[in-house]
Parts: C-alpha cells; sequence; structure tokens
C-alpha cells in the first residue's frame, strides 16, 4: 500500500463542485433522448399502421367494384377487368400445405438428429450450415428451381407420379399429367427447402430449452431416445414448436421470388397439383407494373391485403406461442 | 433385474432405432438438398462469372455484357436503406430495452415489430408504391431504398433491445450512481457494451435485404442503362437477376446466374462475420 | 417498534457527540476515552429516518432510523435478506431505476429531503456515490473509467483531468498499478483492480458519501485487505456506509455498526460496543454465529 500516503495527496477537505449549472443542461439532454427513442419506437408503430392503411386504401375501387365476391370469384380478366382473387389465395394455401407438408415432419427430425444423436462436434457445424441457409435469399432458391429443378421435375418425378397415380381414381386427378415441370408442386416442394432451415433451426433451439434434468429423469427410467423425444421433449416443447411451425407457415406464404419463377403464373384453379397456376405473391410481382388501368392495380393492392391479412393472423399466433414459452423458460 | 417382457422391450428399441434412422436420414436428405442448391449456383455461377461481369453495363438481349450498373444500384440503395433505418432501429431498440423497459408500449412495439420482422416482403413493397411513387408518380432509387430501409428496421430493433438486455444491470446502476443521467449511461455505457452485438444486427439487415428483389419489383423498378439518380428508377443486382432468368436469352441467363453467385457470396460474408463477431463478443 | 427494545437515531438534532443513539431509552452510551470513533464533533451526515421500502407489495424495510455520521464509516451487518443492500440502495435512489420499489419516510443529506420528488436523482447521485459487490469496470480504458464521471459535471483542461484521474487512482491505492496502462480496457484488470478502479471511479467525482454494497464479497483475501486499508484512508474525508457479510470486515473498518434482521433496524452503536456487549439477543445471537 506504498501508495496510500503519497506526499502529494490532495488536502483532506477538498472543494466539492457546483454541479447545479451543468444540470439544466444534463436534463435537457436526457429528454431530448427519452423523446427520440419514444419516437423512433412509436414510428414503428406507424409503419404497420401505414402499411394497413396504405393497402386498405389502394385496394378501395377494387373492393368497391366487386366487392366480397373479390375473394370467391375465380376469373381474373385484365381486358373486361373482370378481377377476383380465388386462384392466387387457392395457389398460396396449396403451395404453403404442401410446404409444410414436407418440412414440418423433416425439420423436427433434423431438430431430434441434432439435440439427441448428432455426435457433439458435429453438432456447431450442421447447426452453423442451417443458419446459414436460412439467410439465402428466396431468389437464389427461384433460379435454382427454375434451371435445375423444374427440369429434372419434369423429366423425372412428375411422370413417375402420373404413372404411379393414374390409375387410381382421386389421386389421378391430384397428379394430371402432362408434366410441365413448373407448377403448384414444384413451387410447394421449392418453399419447402426455403423454410426448413427456419423450422429446423426453431425446432433445435426449443428441443435445447428442455432441462437436462427432466431428459436425465426418463433415460434413468430407462427410456429409449424416442420415448425421451416422445413423452419428455415434444410435450414440454409443443407450444414453441408450433410457434416456429406457425413462423415458417408466414414465411411460406408471403414468400415471393423463390415461388414467382415455377409456379407458372396461370390464373386458374386446377385440380391438378402439376398444372401451373399462381400464388398471390406471384401474382403481384408479375403483374403489378404491367398493370394498366386503375382497377387492374387496385385489384392487386387488395391481393396484397388479403395476403397481409392472412399472415398477420398466422405470425400473431406464432409470436403469442413463442412469446408464451420464453416466458415459460424465463 | 431381468427384463420382463423381451418382446415388448424388442419392440421399443425396433421403434426406436425406425425413428432415430428417419432422423438422420432427414437430415442426410435435408442437408443434401441444400447442397445440391448451393452446388448447382456455384457450377453455374463460376461458368458465368467474369471480370466484364463487373465492368460492363447490362447488354440488350442476345450481347455480351455485365452487372456494373445493377451492381452500383443495389450497393447505393442499400447504403441509403442502411443510413435510414439503422437510427430508427437503434433508437426504437433503446427505448424498449431502457427508457421503456417496464412499459406497456415497449411490449406492445415488441409484438408489432416481431410481426414486421416476417412480413412479406412484398407487402412493404406495396405500401412504399402507395406512400412515395404513387404521389411523386414515378418509379425511383429512393423509393427502392426506403421500401428496404422498412425491412432494415425491425432487424435492427430486435438486435439492439435483446443486446442492451444482455447488459447487465450492475453496469447500469454503477453509470447511474455517478450521477449520470439516464442517456449518459445508453450512450457511454449501454450502447458501449452492447456495441459488438448491434454491429451484428446491423449486418444481418444487411444480409437481409441485398437480396430482396420483391419490393424493389415496383419502387425502384429497373434501369438498363447506368444512372446514379436516386430519383430516377434504378437497377439492382436482384430485380436484374430476376428480370434476366425469366428470358429466353442464353447471355441474359448465364448474367442471371453470375449475379446470383454474387449475391450469395455477399450474404454468406455478411452473415458469418456478423457471426464471428458475436462469437468474439461472446469470448470476451 | 414494537418488538424493539432500542431506539436509533438521535432525534434529529444530529450534530453533537452525545447524539449516539441510545441503546434503551435510558442508556447513553458515554464517549470511551481514548476512543477514535468519538473524538471530535459528530455531525449527523445523513439521517434515515422512518423508512419503509416496498418491493412492489412486499414491504422489505420497516420503519428504519439510522444515522451517518460525517467522516465515519458505518458498517451494516445481518443475514441475507435482511435489507441491509435495500437500505443502502435507498440512499442514493437507485432503486427508480426499477418501476415498483417505491420508497417512504425521509432521508436527510445535510438536513435536505433526498426522497422529494423535487430533487434532481442526478445531482443527489453524485453526492452520494455507490461500489457494488460485483467490480463494474465500464467498457472503456481506464483513464476513461475515471475521466468520463469528471467530465460530467466539469469542465477542465486536459492536464487538469489527468491530475484529477491520477488523485483519484492515488485515493484508491492503484495509481502505481496502472499508471503506465492507463489506456488498457478496464476489464483487463484483476478483480481487485477493478473494484478499486470502481472506488476511484467514485472518489473521482468527489461526492459527499460513499456506499459500499459489499465491496469485497467477489475479492481474494489479499484484494480485501487493500480495499480495507482504503476505506480507512477515505474516511478522513468521506462519510461512508458499507453492507458487508463478513464480521470480522465491520468489526476492522467500521466506526459504527448497525445491525438489521427481517427488514428491521434491531441495534445501532459504535462498533466496539456492537461487538463487545450488545443488548439485543438477536445481535448477539448473529454476532456469535448462531444463526445467519
Amino acid at each position: 500500500m506504498a501508495d496510500i500516503a503519497l506526499p502529494d495527496t490532495p488536502a483532506l477537505v477538498q472543494e466539492r463542485p457546483d454541479r447545479t449549472r451543468v444540470l439544466s443542461r444534463l436534463r435537457l439532454t436526457n429528454a431530448s433522448f427519452r423523446t427520440l427513442t419514444l419516437a423512433a419506437a412509436i414510428l414503428v408503430l406507424v409503419i404497420l399502421g401505414g402499411v394497413i392503411v396504405a393497402l386498405i386504401e389502394g385496394s378501395l375501387p377494387a373492393l368497391r367494384q366487386f366487392g366480397f365476391s373479390f375473394v370467391v370469384t375465380e376469373s381474373w380478366n385484365p381486358v373486361t377487368e373482370k378481377f377476383g382473387a380465388l386462384a392466387p389465395i387457392y395457389g398460396t394455401l396449396v403451395t404453403s400445405a404442401i410446404a409444410m407438408l414436407i418440412a414440418v415432419p423433416f425439420g423436427l427430425l433434423i431438430a431430434v438428429f441434432l439435440t439427441e444423436l448428432c455426435p457433439m462436434w458435429l453438432r456447431r457445424p450442421v447447426g452453423i450450415a442451417i443458419e446459414l441457409l436460412a439467410g439465402i435469399p428466396s431468389i437464389i432458391y427461384g433460379i435454382w428451381g427454375l434451371f435445375v429443378f423444374a427440369p429434372f421435375l419434369q423429366h423425372t418425378l412428375q411422370p413417375f407420379l402420373i404413372d404411379l397415380f393414374g390409375p387410381i381414381p382421386v389421386l389421378s386427378t391430384l397428379f394430371a399429367g402432362p408434366p410441365y415441370g413448373i407448377g403448384i408442386l414444384t413451387a410447394g416442394l421449392i418453399l419447402a427447402i426455403m423454410v426448413l432451415p427456419f423450422i429446423t433451426s426453431i425446432s433445435r433451439d426449443v428441443f435445447e430449452a428442455v432441462p437436462p434434468v427432466l431428459k436425465e429423469a426418463a433415460y434413468g427410467l430407462g427410456c429409449t431416445t424416442w420415448e425421451v423425444v416422445r413423452h419428455v421433449v415434444i410435450p414440454f416443447a409443443r407450444v414453441g414448436v408450433t410457434g416456429g411451425v406457425m413462423l415458417g407457415l408466414g414465411r411460406a406464404l408471403g414468400e415471393t421470388m423463390a415461388v414467382t419463377f415455377v409456379i407458372g403464373n396461370a390464373h386458374r384453379i386446377s385440380g391438378s397439383l402439376l398444372a401451373p397456376g399462381t400464388t398471390i405473391s406471384a401474382s403481384i410481382a408479375n403483374e403489378f407494373t404491367e398493370a394498366l388501368g386503375d382497377l387492374y392495380t387496385s385489384s392487386l393492392v387488395a391481393l396484397g391485403l388479403i395476403l397481409f391479412v392472412i399472415t398477420f393472423i398466422v405470425l400473431a399466433i406464432a409470436r403469442y406461442m413463442l412469446m408464451r414459452i420464453e416466458r415459460r423458460i424465463g | 433385474m431381468a427384463i420382463k417382457n423381451p418382446n415388448l422391450y424388442r419392440s421399443r428399441r425396433a421403434v426406436n432405432a425406425t425413428v432415430m434412422a428417419m432422423s438422420v436420414g432427414a437430415t442426410v436428405i435435408g442437408l443434401g438438398w441444400l447442397v445440391l442448391v448451393l452446388g448447382a449456383l456455384l457450377w453455374n455461377g463460376f461458368g458465368s462469372l467474369s471480370l466484364q461481369v463487373f465492368t460492363e453495363m447490362t447488354p440488350p438481349p442476345g450481347s455480351a455484357g455485365g452487372l456494373l450498373n445493377p451492381i452500383v444500384g443495389s450497393l447505393m440503395m442499400s447504403i441509403v436503406a442502411i443510413a435510414v433505418g439503422t437510427p430508427v432501429g437503434i433508437l426504437a431498440g433503446t427505448y424498449m430495452a431502457e427508457y421503456g423497459r417496464y412499459s406497456y408500449l415497449a411490449s406492445v412495439v415488441r409484438f408489432i415489430n416481431d410481426i414486421l420482422l416476417s412480413a412479406p416482403s412484398i407487402v412493404i413493397g406495396l405500401f412504399i408504391y402507395e406512400v412515395v411513387v404513387r404521389p411523386l408518380g414515378h418509379f425511383s432509387g429512393l423509393a427502392g431504398a426506403l421500401a428496404l430501409a422498412v425491412l432494415v428496421v425491425p432487424v435492427v430493433v430486435r438486435t439492439t433491445e435483446d443486446m442492451l438486455l444482455t447488459v447487465p444491470k450492475e453496469l447500469r446502476e454503477a453509470a447511474t450512481s455517478l450521477g449520470m443521467p439516464r442517456s449518459h449511461v445508453i450512450a457511454h455505457v449501454s450502447y458501449r457494451a452492447a456495441r459488438a452485438g448491434i454491429v451484428t444486427g446491423v449486418l444481418l439487415a444487411v444480409a437481409r435485404i441485398s437480396g430482396e428483389t420483391a419490393p424493389l419489383l415496383f419502387t425502384a423498378l429497373n434501369n438498363q442503362f447506368f444512372s446514379t439518380d436516386m430519383n430516377a428508377p434504378l437497377a439492382s443486382l436482384p430485380v436484374v437477376i430476376f428480370q434476366f432468368a425469366m428470358s429466353p436469352y442464353a447471355d441474359w441467363q448465364k448474367l442471371a446466374w453470375a449475379g446470383a453467385l454474387i449475391i450469395t457470396f455477399a450474404v454468406l460474408a455478411l452473415s458469418i462475420s456478423a457471426r464471428a463477431l458475436s462469437a468474439a463478443r461472446r469470448a470476451q | 417498534m414494537t418488538s424493539m427494545d432500542v431506539s436509533v437515531g438521535n432525534g434529529g438534532t444530529g450534530a453533537n457527540g452525545n447524539g449516539v443513539h441510545g441503546n434503551g431509552p435510558h442508556s447513553v452510551p458515554t464517549p470511551i476515552a481514548g476512543n477514535r470513533v468519538l473524538e471530535g464533533d459528530l455531525d449527523e451526515k445523513v439521517a434515515v429516518r422512518g423508512v419503509n421500502f416496498y418491493y412492489g407489495d412486499n414491504k422489505a424495510l420497516k420503519d428504519i432510523t439510522v444515522p451517518l455520521y460525517d467522516r465515519r464509516v458505518t458498517a451494516f451487518i445481518g443475514p441475507s435478506g435482511c435489507g441491509k443492500s435495500t437500505l443502502l440502495r435507498i440512499l442514493n435512489r437507485i432503486y427508480d431505476l426499477y418501476p415498483n420499489q417505491r420508497a417512504e419516510g425521509e432521508v436527510l443529506l445535510d438536513g435536505d429531503n433526498i426522497l422529494s420528488p423535487s430533487q434532481d436523482i442526478n445531482l443527489l447521485r453524485a453526492r452520494i456515490g455507490m461500489v457494488f459487490q460485483k467490480p463494474t469496470p465500464f467498457p472503456m480504458s481506464i483513464y476513461e473509467n475515471i475521466a468520463f464521471g469528471i467530465r460530467l459535471y466539469e469542465r477542465l483542461s486536459k492536464s487538469d483531468l489527468d491530475g484529477r484521474v491520477e488523485t483519484a487512482l492515488r485515493r484508491a491505492a492503484l495509481w502505481n498499478e496502472v499508471k503506465d496502462k492507463m489506456h488498457a480496457n478496464g476489464l483487463s484488470l484483476s478483480g481487485g483492480q477493478q473494484q478499486r478502479l470502481c472506488i476511484a471511479r467514485t472518489v473521482a467525482v468527489r461526492p459527499d458519501v460513499i456506499l459500499l454494497d459489499e465491496p469485497c464479497s467477489a475479492l481474494d483475501p489479499i484484494s480485501t485487505a487493500k480495499i480495507e486499508e482504503l476505506i480507512d484512508e477515505l474516511k478522513t474525508e468521506y462519510t461512508i456506509a458499507i453492507v458487508t457479510h463478513n464480521m470480522q470486515q465491520a468489526a476492522r473498518v467500521s466506526d459504527f455498526t448497525a445491525f438489521m434482521y427481517l427488514g428491521e433496524m434491531v441495534e445501532f452503536d459504535t462498533t466496539s460496543k456492537m461487538f463487545t456487549s450488545p443488548v439485543d439477543k438477536r445481535t448477539q445471537d448473529y454476532i456469535t454465529g448462531r444463526f445467519g
């Protein structure tokens, strides 16, 4: 402690600085900064409000013209200016359904692999790979779908499906030819590849949040890995996984570029999954800049409004569920 | 203790083995599929990449050219979008983690922000079309940049809030105990402590917007000539890729692959540096 | 004060030697000759009067009354959860950071009630500094850690500022260890050095009162000894309150000791009295290690 009793130790009684004159400046800085951050936070709300108002306003002409029949009409005719949203809505829902049917089981199984089976040294690289893939822009999947995947399907999987299900009543309609390559099924498959990383990484995070003691207790009873997953991990993680799946569904519903390349952009509802179709986002992307006339544009904006409402509901449910699990994990 | 019912045990093990095999299979197929996508991208992309791509303008159909104007356009719009979106995002995130930490408003903003985070980007394009393009009467690079900025905000808000929440409360209390007003505590202590995390968020936001196509289609539109005028239609890499890939011309399709490769590398580089940054932060 | 056989505080005159709180209504402790504690005038720098504190609906402090004497060290001891840290956090209103914590009663600093809404809390905190259990160096250089608080309220020339930083580091007995690496990150120091850096940082703002909330609990014995020595130095100039789990530490560094239990102030007296002949049974039990 040599440096305590130094000769230059200052006078015992220091003069206390007069701080009051700087106070008003500090107070002002603080108040302004607070207001600034508050304004930015409110701006986030304003953006969402703005999106809703702008979409409603832009779609008014179409909604006035067609009313509710807009959502139940299949016809989409720019020449006669008769527009109905049924075909894009159908396409959006069906492609997303196909995507989820494939991506959810795959995503969950991969998450099981990553949390229960994967050797430690492999976990990080695989996990990182999946997260990096989740960040690859959708246009990449689109261009791959158009140039690589669609031709491949056209020559292999689609003829196979047509032959396979041809003799079976209902399925023969679902997989009626000819094989175009592009179409609803192809779009759904591309979407599945796109949302797979999302679902996998959220499920893995939720699985990893299961308290190890719970799993150890179950293993201690002599459960097999699958039984532990089935009876401990999944019940515990159910809410979170559902949230993650809904989040993936939100992505699939709103995804534009991956779908636009391979959907075929045909405004009709076909019984066959192999036929070209369209989705809400693909219609907007394909037609918006070429749309002539207010009614056409307005109808496309109205499509956007419908898409926004659907995804808003799905995402709100997803967030609600993820919030619940976050609260539980604390 | 002997196993009481060997058959039951055997079937349990069989079920387990089946499911585990399926999970390995799913991983192999899932990753394999992703490898196929990247493999095709590398193959076709490198096959089409040349110096020309970076030095020449987009060509008319049927002739050779490059992607200089869309690259420049993308860079310009991204820079403006980050310049506009980042401060808004950081400030809003600051409100939620600091001033408004326990407020009702913060939880509402958090919810809405999470919705915006995953909202379809094409809808954001429509929004900017309605509030910027239509009133101004023309497409412009500025409109495109604003659409991208709307996508930047929620990413930055989210990471800023998360990172500020990880700043230990002791640090905040210690700074406050020196007589600092909250604004100084935030600016000089919280921001410093969370800096790497916030930068990570910005990098992720750049990665997110650099591949975005849908919101640019009818805001920035496209421009086949070189332009740096933010008040006029502006070319961007993703839109050009879309246009060229959908065209019937082989030259254009090759350029589309080259562009796709450039974007993917940019995005991967951004996300890897973001990761490295946050890993370095954790190690500290 | 129903369950207490001790009345603490001196009823508010707060300015002289016989104000050492009675233990029992009739016994006023006589200053022991040669006891440095009672040499000179005892000024009541801070007077806590009838303070209640709530975490939400949970009442954590019950009717606390206690003085802090000018240029003396007051130690607060008691089992975990007795409210001693809470009491410290009231004194510079750090609890204001959290929405559902609130204090009632009066805390007088030189006669002004710091709990009153008109009190500017930034100014208050500059006058009553606090050092925490865990060292909390800011994520900046050693120099900046200290210069930062000074710059807040004073505009100084570079050389004056350098001088103030050096003085503060010397006061915290850290100067010799860091003078060659003033621009290294504060986090690069050892735990004990970090804690002294935090003390230096607090001293640099020139407060009147320094609150130490278990400042040694995260430190090794050698660092602890250094900090204790430092406290002895600092009390020549500052009013110091220290919360500690360690009774030997309280006995070593403090002039006065307050024993708290379950949110109540059980006993307050000179440290020598508290550790030799405590009045309350609970104090006895705690000090002799029968609980806590």
